[in-house]
């Protein structure tokens, strides 16, 4: 489905996305530690509490340096987390968590803060409260605004993964409309219909009746490859009926080229299948097998419906050749293949393979709609 | 006018046939289903035209043609649906009919053979030999061109290929340089040296080269070398 230019656009899109994330993530970071770092100074400077303190350049430069180490922190916070996927956790078991965390990390930050005002720079113990009631308070503090810092980081994740779910079911359908319409183009083979318009001109003085006859043939035809980009999946009885036409004018044109073998399980007639899917595959045997052949041969449809899956098998003489003839790739097939699992899921399988020397299968294999 | 009808379609040979009627000039000689039936009959019928579709079991029309000895006969393509194939022949001025065929469409491809002069219409060189209005067909991927004899400069060795220079193209032709010798009209076309003929008619200037060789210049722009002996014999020839 993906060809190698929508990946490419596909990693593209991700880069850019990955690009845009980082640059919210600076920003947010450096606003909210910037903002309560400007908070925090201002009320330092308006309203000076302390006689005692250290003076308001020392108070200031305590303040910002406590900002960055936070800022520090919670950068390096983000790869511990991710290495612990804490991204994938359901909030019951996220929310101890990030208690836990913004604990540890207010501790840490805490320390390393204390150590370095008092212990390397040595500023003097400046509050009159006792240490163990001021450094429970700080922890506190700080933990109460880590916590909120992981919140949000929280919170943005689960909203970026629902958006993000979101796009993706929205490219999954528009993947999915472009196979139909890519499939409704490749329904009416242009080849075939002058061809077998050109043939009926000639059978109209030949043979009137089987002229009349080839009319209808090609008007039930046409109509049905219309009809089938809207439904999503036809009896296998009708399908059936409608490669009849074809095969019908097919022989018109190749006469005694084309000859035909139908093994069909009653049983199998009633099963749903997706709309040109076995026209698909006759028509690709007519062209591969048949067409190219001087001496022409015969083509088997085959059809079982054993074991839970209903099994198509559509045999013509031939090789499978790597090289396609330009112009004319495994289109159809390709186009069949993902409608098939579109509709079915990912246990429908169509496949190309050689059989006996000198023969190549089409089989699609369908599992069936269990009891229904 | 002898004509050969050659598509793997009974239907389509007889439908052709029947709107051929209306063209008395036309005579339908035989038809073929094949490449290979075709070629039979083209030794058997010498057909003047043929009515040739473009797709086909086996070798396709282009193969066809393409496998013929020179001079090739009239060709009008028919092909049902065939972007490819149809561009290609718009490209080169060849005619072709859309199947079903629309029967004013064929008269004028019909109207336009009798305005182009027929290979059978020329006096033969010689036994054998191409006369300068004979076509022979190549090909070079989806292009193909019918080309006069006249119309063609140069001639090149590649392998068991030649490379044919006419126009602003140079497509492979199917047949040996040596095997081309022997068609071609001497009057005309001269073996320069082991990889290359030229078209007499086609030069523009002739220097003196080294060790008493010669420079042909032709016109187009290609310029080749004659050895001391191959000069000595093209003076020779240019005296008479």
């Amino acid at each position: 489905m993906a060809s190698s230019a929508d990946i490419t656009l596909h990693l593209a899109d991700e880069a850019q996305r990955d690009r845009a994330k980082m640059r919210l993530y600076v920003l947010f970071q450096s606003a909210g530690w910037g903002g309560f770092l400007v908070l925090q100074a201002w009320t330092t400077i308006a309203v000076p509490e302390h006689e005692e303190k250290w003076g308001l350049g020392t108070e200031l430069a305590v303040i910002f340096m406590s900002f960055a180490a936070a800022l520090l922190l919670t950068h390096f916070l983000r790869p511990l987390m991710a290495r612990w996927k804490w991204k994938e956790l359901g909030w019951r078991f996220l929310l101890p968590r990030l208690v836990a965390m913004a604990f540890a990390a207010s501790a840490v930050w805490y320390a390393f803060v204390g150590l370095w005002i008092h212990g390397v720079v040595g500023l003097p113990w400046n509050t009159k409260y006792s240490v163990p009631l001021v450094l429970t308070m700080e922890v506190f503090y700080g933990a109460i605004l880590f916590f909120c810092w992981l919140c949000l980081y929280f919170f943005y994740h689960v909203f970026d993964r629902l958006n993000r779910s979101e796009v993706e079911r929205f490219q999954l359908m528009t993947s999915v409309k472009e196979a139909e319409l890519r499939a409704l183009k490749s329904q009416v083979n242009p080849h075939f219909i002058f061809n077998s318009l050109n043939s009926l001109r000639a059978l109209i003085d030949e043979d009137p009746a089987r002229a009349r006859q080839a009319v209808t043939q090609l008007a039930n035809l046409l109509r049905y490859s219309l009809r089938s980009g809207q439904l999503e999946t036809v009896p296998f009885e009708e399908e059936l009926g409608i490669v009849n036409d074809y095969l019908a004018l097919e022989q018109v044109r190749h006469e005694e080229r084309l000859r035909l073998r139908l093994d069909v399980a009653p049983e199998a007639l009633k099963l749903p299948i997706p709309p040109m899917l076995l026209q698909t595959l006759v028509e690709n045997a007519v062209k591969y097998g048949i067409s190219p052949r001087p001496e022409g041969g015969e083509i088997a449809i085959v059809a079982r419906n054993s074991g839970g899956v209903l099994t198509i098998q559509v045999s013509n003489p031939g090789v499978i050749s790597r090289e396609e003839p330009a112009g004319s790739t495994g289109l159809g097939l390709n186009n069949a293949a993902e409608r098939l699992r579109l509709i079915f899921g990912e246990r429908a399988t169509l496949r190309l393979r050689a059989d006996a020397p000198e023969r190549v299968v089409a089989e699609a294999v369908i599992p069936l709609p269990s009891h229904s | 006018m002898k004509a050969l009808l050659i598509d793997d379609e009974r239907l389509a040979r007889n439908e052709l046939r029947r709107l051929l009627a209306a063209f008395p000039e036309i005579q339908v000689a035989g038809e073929a289903a094949h490449a290979r039936q075709a070629r039979e009959r083209m030794a058997a019928l010498r057909p003047d035209l043929l009515f040739l579709d473009v797709q086909m079991p086996g070798e396709t029309g282009m193969e066809l043609l393409e496998s013929l000895e020179p001079p090739v006969p009239q060709v009008i393509f028919t092909t049902a649906y065939d972007e490819f194939a149809v561009k290609a022949f718009e490209l080169n001025a060849l005619d072709y009919l859309l199947k079903p065929v629309d029967p004013s469409r064929l008269a004028a491809a019909i109207g336009r053979l009798r305005g182009a002069k027929g290979p059978s219409r020329q006096k033969a060189p010689g036994p054998g030999r191409l006369a300068a209005g004979d076509k022979v067909f190549v090909r070079e991927g989806e292009r193909c061109w019918f080309v006069e004899v006249g119309q063609i400069r140069l001639l090149e060795s590649e392998g068991n290929y030649t490379r044919v220079h006419f126009d602003d193209v140079q497509p492979q032709l199917f047949r040996s340089l040596n095997a081309m010798e022997e068609r071609l009209d001497p009057k005309f076309f001269f073996r320069a040296n082991r990889r290359q003929i030229i078209n007499i008619a086609w030069i523009a200037g002739i220097e003196p080269w080294f060790s008493s060789g010669l420079l042909v210049q032709l016109k187009g722009g290609a310029k080749v070398e004659l050895s001391r002996r191959q000069a000595h014999e093209f003076r020779e020839r240019m005296s008479l």
